[in-house]
């Protein structure tokens, strides 16, 4: 079976690295480095991650995006021909919504390709809850989950709403 | 009196109260993204500006204003009593509320960077219903037709003429007005729903168990 491809994408900070490490069963590739400039944490992702899950025999390459703009030709390369997209954004940092919805419209102005977004530190009040998000980026509630990154079930839910609503869309 | 100088030791900012006592065209060359503009002035308004030899439309006349308030470098002299040979479309723009709404577009641009949408994002109208802003109403009627079709930022700055960052920041400004909002997309390859399912049991199966979904 040829592998497919799950992109998580997001602003610095948001939980990509974190998800895919909780997530994938294989050690994951980073390319973390020195942040440059004041983001908020010492390393940061600057071309992407990488971890993979096998489910049944199928293989599920998990790719993770840099976070920092300046990096967003590799949003495009590495959503080509994705199966589906994962956004995440921290929901106790609203002073990250802005890059997010401007990442999302972005891509899916540019890709086809299904998608949901996922609001992290749920765990942590006070945060914004995921219908509180789905608001301000203009989606669907059935578009935004929430979810704690470091707990295996809880970061795999973003993937079973991917599927779900994949399945909506192909449901006659 | 000769007013001349350069945009590096005194500012257009600066320079406008001057001339707007004054009739006459201030010329300014060696500028960064344009290799000529004059803009006439009359009876304290400005009446025309010209770019690389010819006029501008207000659009793109408040786009290189802008540029030029925030300029450093480029060269300006005053020619008392020029006259413009050709106006189309005059603007007669007061010099006093013309630097007032530059600045502040200038200022609430940069106030805005974190909301302002990516260049390369398509947005398409979704109402016919205008602006009743004047500035907002002028890009709708220049960029009307291409947001029929979708168009994004830097496509509208490019064919419109005007500054990337003002095209960005006139979408989100009619975004907020629910005036235009980012294209989708459309499907290419749509994913079989049997890959979709068997993956879904899988993934279930894998990290639930028999138990549902954290989120369900």
């Amino acid at each position: 079976m040829e592998p497919l491809k799950v992109v998580v994408s997001g602003p610095v900070g948001a939980g990509k690295s974190t998800l895919i490490r909780t997530l994938s069963e294989t050690e994951i590739v980073d390319t973390d480095a020195r942040a440059s400039e004041a983001i908020g944490k010492e390393l940061t992702t600057v071309a992407m991650d990488y971890g993979t899950l096998r489910l049944d025999g199928q293989l599920l390459y998990l790719f993770g995006t840099p976070g920092q703009e300046r990096f967003d030709f590799m949003w495009d390369v590495l959503t080509e021909g994705a199966l589906g997209m994962v956004l995440l954004v921290r929901g106790d940092r609203p002073q990250d919504f802005p890059q997010a919805r401007r990442q999302l419209d972005y891509l899916l102005s540019q890709r086809p390709v299904p998608y949901v977004v996922g609001v992290t530190r749920q765990d942590q009040p006070p945060v914004w809850s995921p219908a509180e998000v789905a608001l301000y980026l203009g989606q669907p509630s059935e578009r935004v989950v929430g979810l704690n990154a470091t707990e295996p079930r809880s970061a795999a839910s973003p993937l079973v709403r991917l599927l779900e609503l994949m399945l909506e869309a192909d449901t006659p | 009196m000769a007013i001349f100088g350069n945009l590096n030791h005194m500012s257009l900012g600066d320079l406008l109260p001057l001339l707007s006592v004054q009739d006459g065209a201030l010329e300014i060359f060696n500028l960064e993204q344009h290799p000529r503009v004059t803009l006439y002035f009359n009876g304290g308004l400005l009446h025309c500006l010209y770019v690389s030899g010819r006029p501008a439309e207000p659009l793109q006349a408040r786009g290189i204003v802008s540029q030029l308030v925030a300029a450093k470098r480029g060269s300006f002299e005053f020619v008392p009593g020029a006259r413009v040979r050709r106006c189309p479309q005059p603007l007669g723009w007061p010099l006093d509320q013309l630097l007032l709404t530059t600045v502040t577009v200038q200022d609430e641009i940069q106030g805005l960077e974190r909301s302002l949408p990516h260049p390369d994002t398509i947005f398409a109208m979704t109402q016919d219903r205008a602006p009743s802003d004047q500035r907002l109403l002028d890009f709708w009627q220049r960029a009307g037709a291409l947001l029929q079709q979708g168009a994004s930022a830097r496509e509208l700055a490019r064919r419109l003429g005007m500054p990337l960052e003002h095209a960005r920041y006139y979408l989100l400004k009619l975004r907020q007005l629910e005036l235009l909002a980012p294209v989708r997309a459309r499907r290419a390859l749509a994913r079989k729903a049997s890959v979709a399912s068997r993956l879904l049991h899988s993934l279930k199966r894998h990290f639930f168990g028999d138990r549902q979904a954290w989120n369900h």
